[in-house]
């Protein structure tokens, strides 16, 4: 059946076109917005995600990372003096005012993180040496954000003004975007104390290192000496911040509608062009059946139908996500295309493809034998 | 004959259709007896109920009472699947619009039933390349049924019914759509097909079939009126010429 199915297909070159264009549309829509809700999703957790650590402290009730406040130096201390704790390193992340050489005036995020091996900051780096952001009043800047900034394409060494400070560019990283489109501008601890005004043993988050993860429960049961600080897993804070970006703004809610309404689109294209194509074969179904075909043997006619439409949609819906993960890129979006993000759009294009061939899956079962007699 | 294995039994079939509040019985008490052996026509006005005798011979419908033995298995209160498993391994169909996969050459149209019944693929075009070129299409094998006559197609239909070397052959007006030489071509290929295993029936409305055939069954507002041999019935056999 496969081998009549897929010919009837091939044969039908009008129909195969249209139902073609109908499931690659559908699954080009579900890798791209499942990408970009994800490449959303990345981006608003980015910091606490490559920062690292087993457990955050912050002050309690904070929602996302980017609202962030001052801590004093006291829970660094509590923290320190847990036997759980292996290390604790300090955060400094907060807006400030930016001014380009136009004059105009914006905001960025200034991040500075307590360096330790293997989680270096920033990372992805394109250009300049990230030893050089110790020295003072030295920034990264990231080339998705060079026009924002109105800096060239080579920025290294120019200079623009944060808090009324002129700052030197001294290293240019590549995609590494905040949820809120804020430029990142990583430098050393001490120079984002100084741009943010923060004291010097001051900073917005502690983050902890443990000697055994088992113990976390144990620290926060500690840690609750301090009721104005609350201790959260990596994890959790990183998925806490992207459903407060993410969720919160509504744009998962458009990117999932769109999804959504892509495969609508699709599903009811193919359904039309599978239903046509098997009401036109219905005779010769009938015939097999007469023949002794089971009903089962017949619906094989349209699931292969279905899996071939599918395969090929995957395939041609995934070479144009990755040529329009390319072309978002310049347009600063990130389209994640990752195993996962694969997984999700190959189970929304399989599922909508099913969904489309109830109906002539339905007209096959009620195929009458006695109809070819008629 | 009378000898020859019986290869459909039919008795006392009655087939009713409620249509809205109306009953309309379209057979009436219906008993007849297939050999190995024959080609018998089932003849008689529109409307007769020659097609609905042949879907209830073949399982395809149910009677509304009586009883049939297809090959000595009683169908009649089969479930769909057992019934359709002896269609598989019993019955050949001929149709007047031949009902080929346009898509499929003539060899693949006639391999995938063979396929389908459970042979495997290499052996299925084997067998259905031995049974077109049978029907004389051996070099029509990879053609599609687009690229073929009417003729041809039908005798396509012939070689797939034929594959699964059937005991009962139905035919339902199987020379309709042919012009008038073609059709008796077609029906001199399915009388070759008779032999002391296999029986050949076939519903039609055309006369000149009875010249090919051992029997004819005429069947008129659902009650069979007459059965025996053409010219006994009364049949003028016309010549076999352009």
């Amino acid at each position: 059946m496969r081998r009549i199915a897929v010919r009837s297909l091939l044969f039908d070159r009008g129909k195969l076109v249209a139902s073609l264009l109908g499931v690659a549309l559908a699954s080009t829509l579900g890798f791209v917005q499942v990408g970009l809700y994800r490449g959303f999703e990345t981006s608003a957790s980015a910091v606490i995600d490559h920062v690292g650590g087993d457990m955050w402290a912050m002050p309690t009730g904070l929602e996302v990372i980017d609202y962030a406040q001052v801590v004093s130096v006291g829970p660094r201390n509590l923290l320190l003096s847990h036997p759980c704790v292996a290390d604790v390193r300090a955060v400094v992340y907060g807006f400030a005012i930016t001014q380009v050489s136009s004059g105009t005036r914006s905001s960025a995020l200034v991040v500075g993180v307590e360096p330790r091996p293997g989680r270096r900051t920033p990372w992805n780096v394109l250009e300049g040496d990230p030893d050089e952001l110790a020295q003072p009043l030295r920034v990264s800047v990231d080339r998705t954000d060079l026009d924002k900034l109105q800096l060239p394409s080579s920025p290294i060494g120019r200079t623009f003004e944060i808090s009324s400070r002129q700052v030197t560019v001294a290293v240019l990283t590549d995609g590494i975007r905040s949820f809120t489109l804020s430029p990142y501008l990583f430098t050393s601890m001490t120079n984002a104390r100084r741009l943010l005004g923060v004291g010097e043993n001051e900073a917005m988050y502690y983050v902890v290192d443990l000697v055994d993860r088992s113990c976390a429960g144990d620290l926060v049961t500690w840690m609750k000496r301090q009721p104005d600080i609350q201790m959260l897993d990596t994890d959790a804070w990183s998925r806490k911040t992207q459903a407060y970006w993410v969720g919160g703004s509504g744009a998962g809610a458009a990117l999932l509608f769109t999804a959504i309404l892509g495969m609508f689109v699709g599903g009811v294209i193919v359904g039309q062009t599978l239903y046509s194509m098997t009401k036109e074969h219905l005779l010769e179904l009938a015939t097999l059946k007469a023949l002794g075909a089971r009903p089962g043997e017949l619906a094989q006619f349209v699931l292969w139908l279905v899996l071939f439409l599918a395969l090929a949609g995957i395939v041609s819906g995934f070479s144009a996500a990755l040529v329009l993960k390319h072309v978002l890129l310049g347009a600063g979006l990130t389209v994640v295309v990752s195993p996962g993000t694969v997984a999700v759009s190959v189970l929304g294009t399989l599922s909508m493809c099913v969904m489309a061939s109830l109906t002539s899956l339905s007209a096959v079962f009620k195929v009458e034998a006695a109809t070819v007699l008629r | 004959m009378s000898g020859a294995q019986i290869l459909v039994k039919a008795r006392g079939l009655t087939k009713t259709y409620r249509m809205g509040h109306l009953d309309t019985t379209v057979l009436r008490d219906v008993s007849l007896d297939v050999r190995a052996g024959e080609l018998a026509l089932l003849m008689g006005p529109s409307g007769s109920g020659k097609t609905t005798l042949l879907c209830v011979l073949s399982g395809l419908l149910r009677p509304s009472a009586g009883e049939v033995e297809l090959c000595g298995v009683s169908i009649t209160g089969l479930a769909d699947r057992v019934a359709a498993e002896v269609r598989r391994r019993a019955l050949g169909f001929v149709f007047q619009t031949y009902n080929l996969f346009p898509a499929l050459t003539a060899l693949d149209n006639v391999a995938e039933v063979l396929a389908l019944k459970g042979m495997l693929l290499a052996d299925a075009r084997r067998v259905a390349g031995e049974a077109l070129a049978r029907v004389g299409l051996a070099d029509r094998l990879h053609h599609l049924p687009g690229e073929l006559s009417g003729g041809e197609r039908q005798r396509v239909a012939i070689a797939r019914a034929m594959s699964g070397d059937p005991a009962l052959v139905l035919g339902d007006e199987p020379t309709a759509a042919l012009d008038r030489r073609t059709g008796l071509d077609v029906v001199r290929l399915l009388r070759e097909q008779v032999n002391e295993r296999r029986a050949v029936l076939l519903v039609t409305h055309d006369i000149r079939l009875t010249q090919f055939a051992d029997r004819v069954i005429e069947i008129d507002d659902g009650r069979i009126v007459a059965d025996g041999h053409a010219g006994a019935l009364g049949r003028h056999e016309p010549r076999d010429a352009p």
